[in-house]
């Protein structure tokens, strides 16, 4: 519980530098910041702070801007004040789809993880393996198809895939991911037109953060799933995928 | 309470008119704008154009903002920070819904390819002021992680998810690095409320 509200808490700085982009967080700040007069102080004093970084990077401003902004000014009728006291929503947030991982940065996630892992383990014949893995995990990111996507998952967290068709694999991560119900791991498919084959399992971490996953036997046509199924895996999907992706080519 | 006139950034004193100048556009003078426009233009233009990239693309943003600073100018409240903030809120967001935007796709993969260091923006930067001066050297005096996650979130206008993503680490580190980094910021440039 405490360790919930030092979380939230812990949001001050991304809030005052408009760095949250889920919509859900930030209202679960903001409610959290109506309550807690320390957080709104901070907040401010953070607002404050970030404004006045902006001098740092002041730049004079192209020359005809001037006189378009002013003569701009003077056929445009400005907002009557706030008299009703609810306040206004003062950002309607953009609400799309989460964009697509751009391939560089799953290459940069991915790849500072392999860094993260070469360095944390130390014997040399798990080094050995790593080495292999990371040879075999740069091969995907590296192939001239590959494709990253990333897709938030409905019960939480969020999934990254980099696949390549001509590479037959595919790099999972998952970040913020619940624990499966006890007795349960999520389980990875490639789901295709002749046969649906498991992809391995994602191995369950106290974060929520688990891969990069390499698996390889993607085909053409394959729909890449995440089901949540019994310790051990299955042969075949027993529940509702928590997560479908067509490989496109 | 703050004392007035110790925010950095701009010369003792001048925020405070500032705020003043802000309820006089709220009133409609149009000179009071042009006074606002003069003290402002620079960092809102400099901030979008960090953050935008596109110098053309800036340019419509900075307009976009500064229009709607001219628009919006009564519901700016002094009671909940200095006009120089509510500009640059204003700024800020509009710069990264722009970048955030979908059909921004194509330019943010590029974007994201080459992180900006911000050593270099700084010092590319034209206008050489004692503000800038002051922002750069509290930047210097952050550990590198947080000067990463500030630049990254702030001038590079990115998620602090993408921040974790770009620089490899946890969301939680992530979250005290801007926290931090910011509070030492503001212990340095004397901002206070």
């Amino acid at each position: 519980m405490k360790l919930a509200r030092y979380d939230v808490h812990a949001l001050t700085g991304a809030y005052a530098v408009n760095a949250i982009d889920d919509e859900f967080e930030r209202e679960k700040f903001e409610r959290h910041m109506h309550r807690c007069q320390q957080c709104a102080g901070e907040v401010r004093d953070l607002t404050e702070t970030a404004g006045r970084m902006a001098f740092g990077v002041s730049r004079p401003p192209p020359p005809g801007m001037r006189d378009s902004v002013l003569s701009a000014v003077s056929r445009t009728r400005q907002l009557p004040p706030v008299v009703d006291h609810r306040k206004p929503r003062a950002r309607h947030w953009w609400t799309g789809k989460l964009p697509m991982l751009s391939y560089s940065l799953a290459t940069a996630t991915v790849g500072v993880a392999i860094v993260l892992l070469i360095s944390l383990i130390g014997t040399r014949h798990e080094l050995d393996q790593v080495r292999a893995r990371s040879a075999a995990l740069a091969a995907v990111l590296s192939a001239g198809d590959s494709h990253a996507v990333t897709q938030t998952i409905s019960s939480g967290g969020r999934v990254t895939l980099v696949y390549s068709l001509r590479k037959h694999a595919m790099i999972v991560t998952t970040h913020g991911l619940p624990a499966p119900p006890p007795g349960k791991v999520y389980q990875l498919w490639f789901i295709g037109p002749p046969t649906t084959r498991s992809a391995g399992l994602l191995p369950g971490s106290p974060a929520g953060r688990a891969g990069p996953v390499l698996s390889s036997g993607l085909a053409r046509g394959d729909t890449i799933g995440i089901t949540i199924e019994p310790a051990g895996g299955t042969r075949k999907p027993t529940t509702t995928p928590i997560l479908l992706v067509v490989a496109h080519g | 309470m703050r004392p007035a006139g110790t925010g950095p950034g701009l010369p003792e004193g001048k925020d405070r008119d500032l705020d003043r100048l802000l309820a006089r556009v709220a009133r409609g003078d149009e000179k009071a704008f042009a006074s606002v426009y003069d003290q402002l233009a620079g960092p809102v233009y400099g901030l979008i154009r960090r953050v935008v990239r596109n110098p053309a693309q800036s340019e419509e943003v900075a307009q976009e903002v500064l229009l709607e600073v001219w628009r919006a100018a009564s519901r700016f409240d002094p009671s909940k920070g200095t006009a120089v903030t509510w500009v640059m809120t204003i700024a800020h967001r509009r710069a990264v819904d722009r970048v955030r935007s979908a059909a921004a796709a194509a330019e943010r993969e590029q974007r994201i390819a080459q992180p900006p260091a911000v050593g270099d923006d700084v010092a590319e930067a034209v206008e050489a002021s004692l503000e800038q001066e002051r922002v750069r050297r509290c930047l210097d005096g952050l550990t590198e992680l947080q000067r990463e996650s500030i630049t990254l979130a702030y001038y590079g206008g990115y998620s602090y998810r993408e921040v974790a993503g770009l620089l490899g680490s946890t969301l939680g580190t992530i979250k005290t690095r801007i926290r931090d980094g910011l509070i030492r910021m503001r212990d340095c440039m004397g901002v206070s409320w």
